[in-house]
């Protein structure tokens, strides 16, 4: 009777352990769109034998946990490939928006200053003409303000770009904030011997995001805690304790600083990595170097027309005066690439007469000015204004291809990561199914034991009638 | 490894977009007609793009520049010609006079000729284009050559400018222009070279000015030629005679100095037409989208996306769900 009854508590939890995994198989089928969710599964074990005369006969079945599915290496890799395309993606945006402002097109700051001497040329034709001087003048004034225009430009797209980091970061401090309220909740779940899969999940979904954000470094500790670094070191979460990211704007600039424990870190460039490495690195170096390079540019080309310009002679007779603004008088704080400014108030100081006596048809100083487009090399380079000019769009050119190209292939390559994790970790219905018809027929079959066993203790009670 | 539904709607997904991104790119090159839309399509591509775009641009200045200068020199050409004739005539009347049987009259006659001639001289010497003095250096707006009223054949000095029977208000600088990337040529004479025979000229001080050994005064020779035949004295015509015909061969020196540089403009022009076309071709080479390659390419996409999609609709129907 003993060994009946215990084949009945047996198939029991046959039972109870076929339904749990199924209960398991749909927890896993209804969580298959789930960003991150790692498929689980139910541990079974045969429930310990006991000593039934010579034999040892099992007692049933047990469900020692569900566990889930992971790969802590593919995990780690998939965080150090989203670091690399949150890099690229920080400043894919901004360099469209540079590709636009250096643009290959017509209408650019080549053609201006094509323009500009041509202009000159054009003078030396007729260099008495109100006309063609008048035209120097405005073409002057076009080329100033297509370097403003430029200039311009630069800050609008740097203003975006804070803004946009402002935005960013306020997002951030949520995810670091939740990375430490999952890390109190998995220890506690844990301290009491049971695992924190939906929770470990949600961290790990976490961390990916905050690697392509901010390019943050993670270790675990030995509570299951993980701890994230910015890549300089500065710590964000510590246990349960989150850091908070601020911005501080300083004029139109907005730099970061980090509030650990009481304390307040400036946080730097090099302290981040991902998509605010990227942003950063274009904001603070792509773009600084290139508005350095117009600005070398405007005072090159200002400085080389203003010379030639006053050794030339009006058709007033008057000599010296500068053409464009003097960049030497300009303040620490006045950009020159915004202050391209012709100082003529009018065509007849132009200066197009290379002698004092300033005839009408002496055009000496406008042939001048006209070959420094080819001739005048811009300082401590070989290259004219043009070419100067094209190595600035090349220079945007050549970033923004190499961006492209970089972005793709860390998408590919976190596709590619991703699609290993799901071969991994991921749930796949077909399997599923197989799984539910497996434990289904396990439900079944158990069940059809139990209805065996009763029958044979149902059999046992007729004897006595 | 399994697939997993993720794995499958991810990918179909990532090669939807890429197909579709590359599509847009090429619908972009094939409605622009342009390969080099943005500097990244080819980095490498936008100096010399830059660079042949400025010399398209100096092309037509200096095809336009040139089509300038070639108007002066073929006006010059003309007004040269013309002095050509005055000489000749003068020639044929000095030595009509020289001819003994003329009496004092007739001489009269020939002389008043001659003085038409110098005012024809005059005349050319101050002529214009486009209301520009084509003979008085950069002094364009000022006519060139006046009668001297102070003029005195007996006080006539040949190294002091202001005893000439003409005076020139001009100056000695003639108009340069840049024909070709670098190189400038002048493209018209000054007054002072082609009727002074002198290539410096000062304004100020006219006991700086002199004709140059072996040069002429086309005014002063025609003056004095006149005068020998009013004053019937043979040497002086004779002297007149040679000095005549050398100027008119100074005349046709310059002429010929200014017809080489016209040559020089017009092969330039030329030139620079041709090199025209070829910067063209090199422009296109780096800018246009091949217009076959590209529909091509464009059809090629299509076919792969038209793929893609009906994969990606036939991917749910093959599930283990249908068979259950």
């Amino acid at each position: 009777m003993t060994s009946l009854l215990n084949a009945l508590n047996a198939g029991k939890t046959s039972l109870l352990t076929n339904q749990k995994s199924i209960e398991v198989v749909g927890t896993n089928i209804a969580n298959i769109n789930t960003a991150g969710y790692s498929r689980q599964r139910a541990d079974l074990s045969d429930v310990p034998a006991l000593n039934f005369g010579d034999f040892f006969i099992g007692q049933g079945v047990a469900v020692t946990s569900v566990s889930r599915d992971y790969n802590l290496f593919i995990n780690q890799q998939l965080q150090s490939k989203s670091i690399e395309y949150g890099e690229e993606t920080g400043k894919s945006n901004s360099l469209a928006e540079l590709e636009r402002v250096f643009n290959i097109g017509k209408d650019n700051l080549a053609t201006q200053i094509n323009e500009f001497f041509d202009a000159w040329r054009e003078l030396t034709t007729n260099p008495n003409g109100q006309v063609e001087r008048d035209i120097v003048i405005q073409r002057g004034q076009f080329l100033g303000d297509a370097f403003q225009g430029i200039t311009t430009e630069l800050d609008t797209i740097q203003q975006n770009m804070n803004t946009e980091i402002a935005a960013e970061i306020d997002g951030l401090n949520e995810k670091i904030a939740e990375v430490a309220r999952l890390n109190e909740r998995i220890s506690m779940v844990e301290v009491a011997g049971q695992s924190a899969n939906a929770a470990r999940d949600q961290r790990d979904v976490l961390l990916n995001e905050l690697s392509e954000a901010l390019g943050v470094q993670s270790y675990t500790d030995n509570r299951g805690m993980v701890n994230l670094l910015l890549p300089g070191g500065m710590p964000l979460v510590q246990g349960n304790m989150a850091s908070t990211i601020t911005t501080v704007s300083n004029g139109t600039d907005v730099h970061l600083q980090l509030q650990v424990a009481g304390s307040t870190l400036e946080v730097f460039p090099e302290n981040l990595g991902g998509k605010m490495k990227g942003m950063f690195t274009i904001r603070d170096e792509f773009i600084a170097g290139l508005r350095q390079d117009l600005n070398t540019l405007a005072r090159d080309f200002t400085e080389a027309i203003n010379t030639e310009h006053r050794s030339g002679y009006g058709s007033d007779g008057v000599s010296g005066r500068d053409f464009f603004l003097d960049m030497a008088t300009l303040g620490p704080n006045d950009v020159p690439s915004r202050n391209v400014r012709v100082v003529l108030t009018d065509g007849s100081q132009v200066a197009a007469a290379g002698n004092p006596a300033a005839a009408p048809g002496d055009n000496e100083a406008a042939l001048r000015i006209a070959q420094l487009e080819t001739g005048h090399k811009v300082a401590g380079t070989k290259d004219t204004f043009d070419s100067f000019y094209s190595t600035i769009v090349a220079t945007v050119g050549i970033e923004a291809a190499r961006n492209r190209l970089a972005l793709s292939g860390a998408r590919d390559a976190t596709v590619q990561l991703q699609n290993l994790r799901d071969g991994y970790s991921g749930v796949s219905l077909e399997e599923e199914m197989i799984d539910l018809i497996q434990f289904q027929r396990g439900f079944e079959s158990s069940a059809k034991f139990l209805a065996t066993v009763d029958e044979m203790i149902s059999t046992l009670l007729e004897l006595k009638r | 490894m399994k697939a997993t539904q993720a794995t499958t709607y991810r990918m179909l997904g990532s090669r939807l977009d890429d197909i579709s991104r590359q599509l847009e790119d090429m619908r972009l090159m094939g409605t622009t007609n342009k390969k080099l839309n943005r500097p990244s399509d080819n980095p490498s591509a936008v100096g010399p793009v830059f660079n042949i775009r400025q010399q398209l641009a100096h092309v037509d200045r200096y095809v336009d520049t040139m089509g300038k200068s070639l108007d002066t020199m073929q006006a010059t050409d003309s007004h040269l010609d013309h002095v050509e004739n005055i000489m000749q005539q003068a020639k044929e009347i000095v030595t009509n006079a020289l001819n003994g049987a003329l009496n004092e009259e007739d001489r009269t006659v020939l002389a008043d000729s001659l003085a038409n001639l110098r005012k024809e001289l005059l005349a050319t010497a101050n002529s214009s284009i486009n209301g520009r003095y084509l003979f008085a250096g950069y002094q364009e707006n000022t006519v060139p050559f006046a009668e001297n009223p102070a003029y005195d054949p007996l006080l006539f000095n040949a190294d002091d400018s202001s005893t000439w029977p003409y005076l020139y208000q001009g100056d000695a600088h003639a108009t340069t222009l840049e024909i070709t990337p670098g190189e400038t040529i002048p493209i018209n004479l000054t007054g002072s070279n082609l009727f002074f025979g002198t290539t410096s000229w000062d304004p100020a001080d006219p006991t700086q000015n002199a004709t140059e050994p072996g040069r002429y005064n086309l005014f002063v020779t025609l003056t004095r030629a006149e005068e020998a035949i009013r004053a019937n004295s043979s040497d002086d015509m004779q002297a007149g005679l040679a000095d005549l015909e050398g100027a008119a061969q100074q005349n046709r020196q310059l002429r010929a100095q200014l017809g080489n540089r016209a040559a020089r403009v017009e092969t330039a022009m030329a030139h620079q037409e041709e090199t025209r076309v070829d910067l063209q071709q090199i422009l296109s080479r780096y800018e246009d989208a091949d217009i076959f390659e590209t529909f091509t390419a464009i059809m090629e996409q299509e076919t792969a996306l038209q793929a893609a999609l009906s994969i990606t609709s036939k991917v749910s129907q093959l599930s283990i769900l249908n068979y259950l």
